[in-house]
């Protein structure tokens, strides 16, 4: 092989991997990290009321959820239902999945960095290779999601979300035109901050969110967590109906 | 077409038992803690929470089955725990909030299994 060859082709092969030493990495297992005075990330994002549109409200009045100031014995949460009657385990979406206590992991690569959530093994592809959004699919349950760096920052731009997911754990509804902002960043080696905006005209009077942080735990692992693999918890549930003596 | 009155019974109770049934902390009273000792009979390393079966007795010799939910496997296993952690036969204590409905459930914050505690904080 001519040596100008050789070079260029080793050049090429070295491309991905140095454009991803270019990059900041927010590579790691990640577990959100909460304070006392952040004890609302256990349901929301946000401490205050999101402002929310009539037709959200009305919404609002019918979801019943297992967490937070409005939490039900028999809550209707799609995600974690505790009627007898509901299904459930439907999955939680964005931005919803990052607060489901169990960690994701991210993965970088040159064009794409991927969230692998612990939870029912969820994943995330955000798009850095320039491309636009693609909507071909329809409305899904976590959206299109592409990303571009500002810095140190990954701002990630998400739309095409159904209307199936509540925003977050306290039950606050969100509409089809729901479009997600995230900016992702490092600020010290242990540490990922995801700050949201979540703009949705049908059912918010104004853009709102909020800010998740996540703490890095070198030693563990994703490990395996399928919703569904609950059945066993049914008989659970049914002696727990059942008054003692 | 007659139907049998136990085969309607039974569709109705299919239709009610949940597919997929989670649980928030709602359902216990925070204020009702509760410690009993008793003997492991069953132990369900499984989602969304773990579930511990005893039987306890009472003063009176009197047997009564108590049922206790922990957080999830991926998460005591980060604490150290694992499938084999109470086996049948061995001396649980559980200590915990107990179920609205007064049925002897708990909702565990402590664990100890043969004199020796089991903790659920996870570590780095």
């Amino acid at each position: 092989m001519p040596l100008s060859l050789r070079t260029s082709l080793a050049t090429c092969l070295a491309l991905p991997a140095l454009a991803l030493a270019q990059q900041p990495n927010l590579s790691g297992v990640w577990n959100l990290r909460t304070t006392p005075e952040t004890r609302y990330l256990s349901y929301g994002f946000s401490r205050e009321e999101p402002p929310m549109t009539e037709w959200a409200q009305e919404k609002f009045k019918l979801t019943k959820p297992s967490f937070g100031p409005r939490s039900f014995a028999d809550s209707n949460d799609p995600v974690n239902p505790t009627t007898v009657n509901a299904v459930g385990c439907f999955p939680p979406g964005t931005p919803r999945i990052y607060l489901q206590p169990f960690p994701m992991e991210i993965v970088q690569t040159p064009a794409r960095v991927l969230m692998i959530f612990e939870f029912n093994h969820f994943i995330r592809q955000i798009w850095t290779d320039g491309r636009g959004h693609n909507t071909d699919l329809g409305p899904t349950w976590f959206g299109d999601s592409i990303g571009h760096w500002e810095g140190d920052t990954l701002v990630v731009d998400t739309i095409g979300l159904n209307d199936k997911t509540w925003i977050d754990r306290a039950g606050h509804p969100h509409s089809d035109q729901l479009h997600v902002v995230e900016r992702m960043r490092r600020p010290e080696p242990n540490t990922l901050q995801v700050a949201l905006t979540i703009e949705d005209p049908k059912a918010y009077t104004k853009p709102w969110g909020g800010q998740v942080t996540f703490q890095l735990h070198p030693t563990w692992n994703i490990t395996e967590m399928v919703c569904e693999d609950n059945v066993n918890f049914d008989e659970f549930l049914k002696n727990e109906s059942k008054p003692g003596k | 077409m007659k139907i049998a009155p136990r085969w309607v019974i039974a569709c109705v109770i299919a239709l009610v038992i949940p597919a997929f049934a989670h649980h928030g902390a709602a359902g216990y009273n925070g204020k009702d803690v509760q410690t009993v000792t008793g003997t492991a009979t069953d132990f369900q390393f499984v989602n969304p929470h773990v579930i511990v079966t005893i039987e306890a007795k009472d003063s009176s010799g009197a047997v009564t089955k108590w049922q206790g939910e922990l957080t999830s496997p991926n998460h005591l296993v980060r604490a150290g725990w694992n499938a084999h952690s109470i086996k049948p036969g061995d001396t649980v204590t559980l200590t915990g909030a107990r179920a609205l409905s007064g049925a002897p459930s708990l909702r565990i914050t402590k664990t100890t299994v043969n004199g020796k505690e089991l903790k659920t904080e996870m570590g780095d």
